[in-house]
Parts: C-alpha cells; structure tokens; sequence
C-alpha cells in the first residue's frame, strides 16, 4: 500500500483553505463567543427552594436594573443568571433579595470578573504563545534543520486558525481552558509533525533514485499507522472528557478535540508537502526532479 | 550483571515504587488535596493598581500578601492557599468559606487610617479636612470595645513614637475637631478637649458589633501599601464541585479503558505490554501528586483542569508504546529477530519520543511561567505527565518487551501480533 500523498498536495491545501476562510469569514462577521472572563461580567448559579419561571427571576432581576440578564433555568429549580460585571455590594443584594423572594437553598456558583482581566489573561497567552513559538522553532532547526522548523510552525498555524475558526463557527464560548488547550496543542500537535520528520530525516541518507518528494511520500506511508494509532490514543480520552466531564472538562476537550484532529491532519497534509515543495527549490533536490520526476508522473 | 538481570531488576525497582505510590494514596479519599472547584469554596484574584504615592513594588506586593493573610488567618478559614501570580496579582483562595462576602470585604480593605484637622463645613453640611496629621502607621493595636450606652467603638492603642505624636497633634488642636478617616471616608470627628497622652484613641459611630469587629480586624493587620482591586471572584458550592469531580474522574477511567481496549485489539500481546505500563503510569503519577502535596509546600491541588491534563498524558503515554511498537514491527519486517528488534527498535524510537515529548515540554513550561488560573494546573499536570511517560518507557515497558521477547510463548505471531517473525 502506497498512497500519494504529495501529488495530490492541491486536494490537500485547499480542502485546508476552505476550513480556514470559513472560519475567518465566521470571526470577522460572527466574532468570538468570550466567556465573561474576557469581557468581564458576573455569573450567579443559584439552587432555589422553589420551581421558578425565568419571567419571574426576570422581575426580581429589575429591581436592579438589570432585567435583560441573560438568565437560564438548569432543571426546574437552579438558576444561571449572567449579569454585566457587578460590585461587591450588588453582588450580596442580589442574593439576599433572591433569597428572600424566593428562597435560596444552595448557592452553587457565583463569579465576577472586573472588565481588565480579560485584557490580562489575553496579554499572558499571546506572551505564552510566541516565547513557545520562538523556543520551538529554535528546538526543531538545531535537532532537524531550518526548513523542517519554519514548516512545522506552518502547520502550527494551520492547527490553531482551524481551532479559532471552529470555534468562531459554532459559537461555542471561550473561557480561559480553552486558551490553555489551544496553547497545549501547539505542543501536542508537533508530536505528529516530529514522528514523520524524524523518518524523513533517516530516509533522506539513502534517497536511491528518488526525487525528494517521493521520498516524502514513502516517509508519510511508512509512518502512517503509527500517526492514526497515536491520533487515536490520545482522541479516546479527549472525547470521554467532551461527551462526560462535565462543564468545565468539556471546554478543554472541545478545544482539544478540534486541534488533535486538525494536528494529526496537518502533519501528514500540510507540514510535509510543504517541506517537499520548499526543499526542491534547492539545486540539489531540483536536479534530482529532472531526473526522477517523470518516472514518478508515469507510475 | 547479565541484560536479563539487568531488566528484571529495572523492573523490580519501578514495581516498588508503585507499591509506595500505593501505600501513600491509600485511603484515596484522605491522601488527594483537592482544589476549590472540586471541594467547594472562594477564589479570589486581586490585582495591584498603583495611584499617586505608593508605585506597585516587588517590597510593597509582599507586604500585601502578608497583610492579607494576617487577615485570612484572622478569619479563621482552615487552609487558605495565598499566592501571587505574575507581577501584580494576588490569588487568594478560601476552600469552605462559609460567609464568602464578608470575607471579601475584610480582605480587600485598604484600612488606611487618618486622622485630620476639621476646618469647618461648607454649605451642604459637608466636613472640610485640613491636611493629615497622622495616619494609621503608628498603630499598636485595636480592640473592639462598649461605651456607657453599651454601643461598639474600637479603641486605638499606638506606638511610643505614636503616642508621642498623638499627643502633640492633640495639644496643638485643643478645642477644635479632629477627624477619623478611614479610606478617605470620616468615621467620626470628635472635639478635642485636651491634649491626649498616653498614646490612646477611640473611634466611635453608628456601627454594628460585626462592624466594628471587622474594622478592629483590619485595623490591626494595618493598611495595604498597594491598592488592590477585585479582578475576579468566584465562589463554588460544595456540591457543585463534588459533581465535576466524579465527571472528571469517571471520564477519565473510561478514556484509560478505552485507550487500553483499542491497544488489545490493535497490537494484542504488545498492546498487554501497554494496558500494565499505562496503570504503572497512572499510580506512579497519583503517587506523585500525593507525595508532593504531604512533603513540600508547593500546594499542587488536583483541580478541574488537572485532571484535564492527566487524562490527556493518558494519551501521550500510550502514543510512546504505538511509536515503540511500530518502530519494532518495521524492524521484524525487514528481517529482524523480534529478540534484536526489539533492542534497536526501542533505541530507534526512543529518540523520537524524546524530541516529540520535549517539544510539548517546552509549551507546558512556558504555560506555568506565564500561564495565569486554570491554565497553570494544566500545564503542572502535563509536565509532570511527560516526564513520567519517559521514565516509565525506559524503565518499565522497555525492559518488559525485552524479558518478553525471550520468552518463547509470547513470540507466537497470534500473540505478538506481528505475523512475519522470523524463526530465530
């Protein structure tokens, strides 16, 4: 079994293309959804004595001005209400006034964010995510070579406007676990990308009357099981997480989710052809194309 | 010492340290620290904001963060975890807090005292405050105290130095009023009849017992050098957090079965190999998390995104045994005794988990250095994960597939899953 990867590059790269303009389309018209840690904003999670009807939350709720909360009912007796970001002093009003109205039985959650956090968090993930981004593309040109570092990034990039343009399109929300996962996939997406690079690196000492780009191919297809069983491996949990975690848990794993996948893609799909074709620029590897390459075009 | 020894005694070593992994987790429920979103409680983010006069300094943040726990501690909450994050933050976290407000409020409090000259009122009735005289620096000590009419007050004890300046301030502003206030807002303005020594005061008003003992608290913690705002503050109910724990934890045991039940199906007797390293991995890791909380101070709680993070590096461990075991198929293939390929084999893809663990190394270290909440016990988690799936492929699953391999019934190709052995 040899599948050619490389020739159909094209099918590749713009099924890549369409993803991604669809998710830029979705996040310049769309936009992000951001959780209130980013726009700030205070959330209350109340067990209630009583059935209540969101109507009726809605009416205590304009007392404060703030009947166009956005409130949900989790089953018959627990609020979520979601207010803009609230003092200290609201904040306890709120609730002795819930409490009274309609008894409280259990205060489940309650959060707020002042409206500079967001800006801080972003602030620490985009530091984060360049010291990680240089450090990596350090890492890989002193192990592997320039070309093999700067595709790598490539396909990095690919891996998270994928995730950032999935995310933009269901209008899932962004909480701070999904920062941190989107960050955990720039590592764990090149898991995939070094597994092939490796063979690449081996296999490019006894080239033999292949042009590089064969050589690529046959890389791809040696290392090929082993790519889908480690994707798999590490989606089994991924998706026990989404599908039972819980709330919280499912945001990592949403995250996750997307970028495991789009990884396991881009390492075979995109970081590889585009070695192939930035490599035969050399003269060494182009002279090798001449000459092998139509034999490759007839099989 | 001979290769078979070699091995066994390898192996021997990673099983005892398994069994004292066992013997600190168990009983499970006591030994694992769990963090506030899984036993319920507050978290607080307080942040740094300079104003005229006190700059936010490394000097001033530690000050703070000693303040703060004073008046945690004050509180009486039982295990308070308090921590600074990044430069101008301060997380404090409270597990079970009964009345979380309150313990807000006290917290916060900048408690910077005052005292001031009254020059008069102006045409709303509103006091006009000369410059200030002293302010709570001198501050000894603060108890809350009853006048005759059995009404709270605090009385103010000062330092020597206190003293002595209360008393000349006193004796300069006989017959006139001086005001109390406290973070810019006057608790009272009584007359000065006479000039006060002795290094004593009262503050009196129309305060609650609660109220003043509150104002007793802070006051004597003294005044926060920095200005600290609430960036956020999130309160978990007990039983919330009870039910995300039992999410995470059954997720997580489903996800492990899952991942061993595809590694028997797919590689069979290798994939043996893999289901007895990923529960090594798993205990040795529990026993880590255990061990660190009982004998450092690091406080490494299991929190949500922990768990996150444990349940991915299930994942990566059993991505180290697919490259190992992959790299030895190849090998057989190409005309190998399973015994030598299993030998070169691993040696091939060791170097290849190396680099690919480094790599993902690398962001979990640069996210604990900037990372901020949930991100850092994320990228804890993963770390530790990544450095525990290294030593158990070279010291447990290594050896395994190198004593396995010399054992005849294993190498069946029904077995071993490989179909091509080359009889040795």
């Amino acid at each position: 079994m040899n599948f050619d990867f490389i020739g159909r590059k094209k099918i590749w790269f713009s099924i890549s293309g369409v993803i991604i303009a669809a998710g830029v389309i979705a996040f310049f018209f769309k936009g992000m959804n951001f959780g209130i840690e980013f726009k700030g904003g205070t959330i209350f999670d109340f067990k209630l004595k009583r059935e209540i009807s969101v109507g009726e939350a809605r009416r205590v709720m304009r007392q404060f001005n703030l009947e166009k909360s956005i409130i949900q009912l989790v089953g018959k007796r627990e609020i979520l209400i979601r207010t803009p970001s609230l003092s200290r002093e609201k904040q306890v009003l709120i609730r002795k006034v819930f409490n009274q109205e309609v008894g409280i039985e259990e205060i489940k959650y309650i959060q707020n964010v002042g409206p500079g956090w967001g800006a801080q968090i972003t602030r620490a993930a985009s530091l984060a995510l360049i010291i990680s981004l240089v450090s990596i593309l350090v890492y890989i040109s002193f192990r592997f070579e320039f070309k093999m570092a700067v595709t790598a990034i490539v396909a990095l990039f690919h891996d998270l406007l994928i995730t950032i343009g999935i995310y933009a399109l269901v209008g899932r929300e962004v909480t701070p676990s999904t920062v941190a996962a989107i960050l955990t996939i720039l590592g764990y997406s090149l898991y995939d990308t070094i597994v092939v690079f490796h063979r690449i690196r081996e296999n490019a000492k006894q080239l033999g009357k292949r042009t590089y780009s064969m050589m690529v191919n046959d890389s791809i297809n040696q290392v090929l099981m082993r790519s889908i069983n480690t994707s798999l491996t590490t989606l089994l949990p991924v998706v026990s997480l989404l599908l039972i975690g819980g709330e919280t848990l499912k945001d990592f794993a949403f995250a996750l989710f997307v970028g495991l996948i789009s990884g396991a893609y881009s390492s075979i799909f995109t970081a590889s052809p585009l070695l192939a074709l930035w490599k035969e620029t050399e003269p060494y590897y182009k002279s090798l194309k001449k000459k092998y390459g139509k034999i490759n075009a007839k099989n | 010492m001979n290769p078979t020894q070699k091995h066994a005694l390898s192996i021997s070593v990673v099983l005892f340290l398994v069994l004292i992994s066992i013997y600190f987790i168990y009983p499970p429920a006591k030994s694992t620290r769990l963090g506030l979103d899984l036993k319920g409680g507050m978290h607080v983010i307080l942040s740094a904001k300079p104003f005229p006069g006190s700059p936010v300094t490394e000097n001033a943040m530690d000050q703070a963060m000693l303040i703060i726990r004073q008046r945690v501690d004050k509180l009486g909450v039982a295990e308070p975890e308090i921590t600074r994050q990044g430069r101008n933050n301060i997380l404090v976290q409270l597990p079970g807090i009964k009345r979380p407000e309150k313990a807000l409020e006290i917290i916060g409090k900048p408690a910077f005292l005052e005292f001031k000259e009254v020059k008069g009122t102006d045409k709303k009735g509103k006091i006009i405050l000369g410059k200030t005289e002293m302010t709570g620096r001198y501050l000894k000590d603060a108890q809350v105290d009853f006048d005759e009419l059995g009404k709270p007050k605090v009385n103010l004890q000062f330092t020597s130095e206190g003293g002595r300046k209360f008393e000349e301030v006193t004796g300069r502003l006989v017959g006139k009023q001086l005001a109390i206030v406290l973070d810019g807002k006057v608790m009272s303005a009584p007359q000065v009849r006479e000039k006060i020594s002795g290094g004593r005061a009262e503050i009196t008003g129309d305060f609650t017992i609660d109220k003043a003992k509150e104002l007793a608290l802070v006051l004597q913690t003294g005044a926060l050098p920095v200005k600290l705002e609430i960036e956020e503050n999130r309160t978990v109910g007990p039983t919330l957090g009870a039910d995300s724990l039992r999410a995470g934890i059954k997720a997580g045991i489903i996800g492990l079965i899952l991942v061993a039940l595809y590694m028997l199906l797919y590689y069979r007797g290798l994939g043996g190999i893999t289901c007895v390293a990923l529960l090594v991995f798993a205990t040795l890791f529990w026993g880590v998390i255990v061990i660190i909380n009982k004998f450092t101070s690091w406080g490494w709680p299991l929190t949500l995104p922990g768990i996150a993070g444990i349940i991915l590096t299930i994942g990566v461990a059993a991505d180290s045994s697919i490259v190992i075991f992959e790299r030895v198929k190849e090998e057989v293939k190409v005309g190998k005794t399973l015994r030598s390929a299993a030998d070169s084999g691993f040696t091939h893809a060791f170097k290849t988990i190396l680099d690919a663990d480094f790599v993902t190394l690398i962001a979990a270290v640069i996210l604990v250095f900037v990372g901020i909440g949930p991100v850092r016990g994320f990228a804890i988690s993963l770390i530790c994960g990544i450095c525990l799936d290294l030593f158990t492929a070279l010291f447990f699953t290594r050896p395994l597939l190198a004593l396995l391999v010399r054992f005849k019934p294993f190498t069946r190709p029904t077995l071993v899953g490989i179909k091509e052995v080359v009889p040795e």
